[in-house]
């Protein structure tokens, strides 16, 4: 019951964000007591300002943001309205650059009035658009691919969750196996289920994109392949239909793609196409499906 | 608009309108009174002669000496063929805002009909008969209502913007006025309602003595909901700018009518009303901010997307009232610089620029003083932040008080900004909208405005007044085919147009990108606005902070030489100079914490100034570049991954890289170097990464490992940033 109660709490606070970067409250010269000071001395003041914060997904900026705007909520009760407008929302197809450009003239604009009062929050993880403060990463490197701290606090989560309930601590394989559900392989996973013939199909593209041989189709393909049975004796030997339909499986499950979007109107057996695996993946994938005959055929 | 008019155009309404204007406090009088202005008591309500007044109502306000007396006031209306007010219930003809008994009607009706009605008498007089409208008995006088007396100008309408009680014991009010559309300029025109007024930005002090009694003056959906609220309801759309004589819907005035306000610009002011707005700005500070939040519209009409295209209403962001205790503490110093460095306060005067202001000064009064007013254009161009636009409008603002004067004709001024047109071809239905007061569709407004222009038909009943038309950010309507630039700059070269185009961009060869037959008529005149050097930069930063001591000499010096050596743009010399001054406050308040904490003891003064550490932090955070630092602040992984991307951009000398190849080149450098080997996925995952950042530019994920990749930023960046990295050594060799 204990380890349940803890578990649960321990969920608890990883999934709130105002928890999770209450470490950024307690520096003084971090960027959410700079933010802080900005934005309620915008408003004793009743003046204007504008920041933007910048910082790749998952830092924490919109995190502070909220926690700084909950705090003066409680400072300054009944003055602060907030709008919170979303880039991704607040526009469409045909509201593309121009039109965001528009808004935020207007926005800026409207600001060097003396009329309103207000403060303009930007966030952006793009680090080309204006440029006017920086946001720091905080904590140290957990993972070399992402060292944000949404992404660690995804990692916990995934490893608390296979905590040991009789003893009620955290095994290192718990850690491992969150390790392995954060690092996935998405092309190994699709590798996975593939027929024989799928994998001969795969082998016989790899084969002919090594010999620099940049455009084939179905029909090129398919002579690489009897040029394969001829060589190797293989008992795998399969009616045209069926590779058809084995091959357009594989377009199905994007391991490999047609070049261009042109000549729609050719047969599909006519229309070039492109391997997406590499060979490195492709030969993983060969050996964790090791019962399979391909293996043995030199690509 | 009333008193107004008078001084105005004293030639056309002589001393008949001045006679009768509401007792104004005369200006002898509002000297005594400005001098012990602080014994004024202010009201937000007001009961007065049995009836509650506060701020933002509008009211009748009474002429002097009105021929008939007060006691002829009747609230209710009475009925057009009986003649008596009666209970029950009334009905209201479209066309002459007539009442009728329902009873009294040929035939009765049951109930009120929906839709429009119009009375046998209109319809009559529409299909060209004779009416003869029933006469009240012998010995009755045909009574007429407050708003027939308003609509008939026999009486004044007014918004009020504060009350207060004068130490003599009388109670006065500022008001706004209101004008029927028959004291425009445009005239009464088809598209205006019976019941229409137009707010405008004329304000004056009145004794409460003269006030009637309320009035509702409604914005268009209030009045679209209003049924059965009496026959004191009036329409109200747009305001009526009495000096520029032109049009601006009510959602986007705000702006302009408060700078005049808050700027307390002398010459702004008309040269003998001083008893209009120049009051002392720290009594009515409370008061402005009040006055708007009263009619703050519902937050939906705010809502982002729901009218696409059209940005308006921003003004009102923000209106909350400060609280009394927030304003209570006097500001430091280091505030009060803050608060003047702002870009929204605007200064008083305009350094630096005189030359300039001369120049399109003689441009403007060269086309509109003779005569025969000629259609001229003129092209300003400059980077930004060098004062184009301030200057052009100073330059208005000037030629105002000429005109005002009597010295210069009066001519109408239209101001479009290119950025907030939703598209190119709505200029023409911004600049008919503001000419008339009338909103159509652009196509319907280029016609309009082609015959007005070209043809010289009249727009009201008054001649057409030479128009200064003002185009900022010219160069955003720039179309395919340009014709909306051709129009516009086809118009002055025809005989009647009496248009004056000021066009504004930053683009210096502008009129080299246009086709030949608009450069042609656009002609040659253009006026440069040349970046600032560091010596003009200082003297706008001095002039801003005259008076506060909260700056190093050097510091300002370091900050207009960096600002000038970089752009010349002064409103990015402001903004480090505030910048740097919100540094140096934070700094002080953190010292002044900690020190309260420990020791009681007095800083040193010293420290109050900003200095030159202050500056060099705010260029460091205004002019740094921040992928530097992103990049130093990367994963692990991504930091191999760019210096893989350097080391084969030295390699191949191809900028565009493949997947494939970079993932080759990434898993040989770290099997040479002893470095994990990463999975092919997590490649690709920090590849993705680094394209959000767009430190990288790469095509989309779905081509897997054909997709190309390219550095955006220069490798010497890249180089720069990795070259010591503490954790990852090796990197620096294939950098």
């Amino acid at each position: 019951m204990a380890s349940e109660k803890a578990l649960d709490c321990l969920r608890r606070r990883l999934c709130d964000s105002s928890f999770v970067y209450s470490a950024f409250k307690s520096t003084p010269a971090g960027n959410y007591s700079k933010l802080k000071f900005l934005i309620s001395n915008t408003i004793t003041e009743a003046c204007n300002n504008s920041v933007l914060l910048l910082g790749p997904r998952g830092c924490g900026k919109g995190a502070v943001v909220d926690m700084i705007l909950e705090e003066l909520k409680d400072e300054f009760p009944e003055i602060i309205s907030v709008v919170r407008l979303n880039g991704l929302l607040h526009s469409d197809d045909n509201f593309a650059v121009k039109g965001k450009q528009r808004l935020l003239y207007s926005l800026l604009d409207a600001m060097q009035t003396l009329t309103s009062q207000s403060v303009v929050i930007g966030i952006s993880c793009r680090l080309n658009i204006l440029g006017d403060k920086k946001f720091k990463e905080i904590l140290d490197v957990l993972s070399s691919v992402d060292n944000t701290i949404s992404n660690i606090c995804r990692f916990l989560y995934h490893a608390i969750s296979w905590m040991h309930f009789e003893s009620g601590s955290l095994t290192l394989d718990g850690f491992k196996n969150a390790l392995s559900c954060m690092q996935r392989q998405p092309m190994l996973d699709k590798l996975q289920g593939a027929s024989v013939l799928e994998f001969y199909i795969l082998v016989c593209m790899n084969r002919l994109g090594s010999r620099e041989q940049n455009s084939f189709n179905f029909n090129s393909i398919m002579k690489e392949y009897k040029a394969i049975q001829d060589a190797y004796k293989t008992s795998d030997n399969y009616s045209w239909s069926v590779c058809l339909r084995a091959f357009e499986h594989l377009i199905e499950r994007e391991l490999i793609s047609f070049l261009d979007n042109r000549m729609r109107s050719l047969s599909i057996e006519y229309r070039p196409v492109r391997l997406l695996l590499s060979s490195q993946e492709l030969h993983q994938g060969l050996k964790s499906n090791s019962f399979c005959p391909v293996s043995n055929i030199n690509y | 608009m009333k008193s107004k008019r008078s001084l105005l155009e004293p030639e056309k309404t002589p001393s008949k309108r001045s006679s009768v204007a509401p007792a104004t406090p005369n200006p002898s009088e509002t000297r005594k009174k400005r001098r012990n202005a602080k014994k004024r008591s202010y009201y937000k309500k007001l009961a007065y002669d049995g009836g509650v007044f506060e701020v933002g109502d509008d009211v009748y306000v009474k002429r002097r000496d009105d021929a008939e007396s007060d006691e002829d006031d009747p609230e209710a209306e009475e009925c057009r063929i009986c003649f008596e007010i009666g209970s029950s219930i009334m009905i209201e003809c479209d066309d002459c805002l007539g009442g009728f008994h329902l009873r009294c009607l040929k035939p009765p009706l049951r109930k009120v009909p929906e839709g429009d009605w119009i009375c046998e008498f209109c319809k009559a007089r529409k299909l060209g008969k004779k009416v003869k409208l029933p006469r009240p008995s012998d010995g009755k006088k045909l009574r007429r209502t407050a708003r027939e007396k308003l609509l008939s100008s026999d009486l004044w309408a007014a918004r009020i913007e504060s009350l207060w009680k004068e130490p003599d014991g009388t109670y006065w009010l500022k008001c706004r006025w209101y004008v029927i559309p028959e004291e425009t300029t445009a005239g009464r025109q088809p598209h205006n309602l019976r019941r229409e007024l137009y707010l405008t930005n004329h304000l004056s002090d009145i004794e409460m003595e003269s006030v009637l009694r309320h009035c509702y003056v409604m914005n268009p959906r209030e009045f679209a909901e209003a049924n059965n609220e009496g026959d004191d309801v009036f329409y109200c759309e747009y305001e009526y700018d009495v000096r520029w004589h032109s049009f601006k819907r009510l959602a986007e005035v705000a702006d302009t009518d408060n700078d005049e306000e808050a700027g307390n610009d002398e010459d702004w002011k008309y040269s003998n009303d001083s008893d209009c707005d120049s009051e002392d700005d720290s009594d009515f500070d409370d008061d402005t901010v009040g006055k708007f939040s009263c009619h703050d519209t519902p937050t939906h009409e705010l809502a982002a997307n729901s009218r696409r295209g059209r940005i308006f209403g921003l003004h009102k962001i923000g209106l909350k009232k400060i609280p009394e205790h927030v304003r209570l503490h006097k500001p430091t110093d280091l505030e009060r610089a803050k608060s003047m460095l702002l870009l929204t306060a605007l200064p008083k005067t305009l350094p630096c620029r005189t030359k300039e202001m001369e120049e399109i000064t003689l441009f403007i009064k060269g086309a509109i003083c003779e005569d025969h007013c000629l259609g001229r254009c003129l092209y300003i161009h400059g980077v930004p932040g060098t004062g184009k636009t301030m200057t052009v409008l100073t330059v208005l603002k000037n030629l105002r008080t000429e005109v005002d004067a009597g010295k210069m004709r009066p001519y109408c001024f239209v101001e479009v900004n290119g950025l907030k047109l939703s598209s190119p071809e709505n200029i023409y239905r911004v600049i008919y909208e503001a000419l008339s007061g009338h909103r159509v569709g652009w196509k319907k407004a280029l016609n309009i405005l082609n015959e007005l222009f070209s043809e010289g038909t009249k727009i009201g009943k008054e001649e057409n007044r030479p128009c200064v038309l003002l185009i900022d950010e010219l160069d955003l309507l720039l179309t395919r085919n340009q014709s909306v630039l051709y129009n516009i700059f086809d118009w002055p070269t025809k005989p009647d147009s009496k248009l004056i185009v000021i066009g504004i961009a930053n683009t210096m060869d502008l009129p080299e990108k246009f086709l030949p037959r608009i450069s042609s008529r656009m002609g040659i005149q253009r006026l440069c606005f040349g970046p600032y050097n560091y010596q003009q930069l200082q003297e706008i930063i001095e002039s801003r902070l005259k008076g506060i001591d909260a700056f190093e000499e050097q510091a300002i010096e370091f900050a207009s030489r960096k600002v000038a050596a970089m752009s010349g743009d002064a409103r990015r010399a402001l903004e480090i100079c505030r910048r740097a001054a919100e540094a140096a406050d934070y700094r002080l308040k953190q010292m002044e914490k900690s020190s309260k904490s420990t020791l009681r003891q007095s800083l040193p003064q010293g420290k109050h100034l900003v200095g030159m550490n202050d500056i060099e932090a705010a260029v460091h955070d205004v002019f740094q570049a921040p992928h530097i630092q992103v990049m130093k602040t990367s994963s692990r992984l991504s930091k191999i991954m760019l210096a893989a991307m350097v080391h084969e951009l030295y390699r191949s000398g191809l900028c565009e890289v493949t997947f494939e190849k970079l993932a080759t080149t990434i898993r040989s450098l770290c099997s040479s170097n002893r470095e994990l080997q990463p999975g092919w996925d997590d490649l690709l995952k920090v590849g993705c990464k680094l394209g959000e950042c767009r430190i990288i530019l790469s095509e989309e994920g779905a081509k897997h490992r054909l997709q190309r990749m390219q550095l955006n930023f220069p490798s010497d960046d890249v180089a720069f940033a990795l070259k010591d990295c503490p954790e990852i050594p090796w990197l620096s060799k294939y950098l």
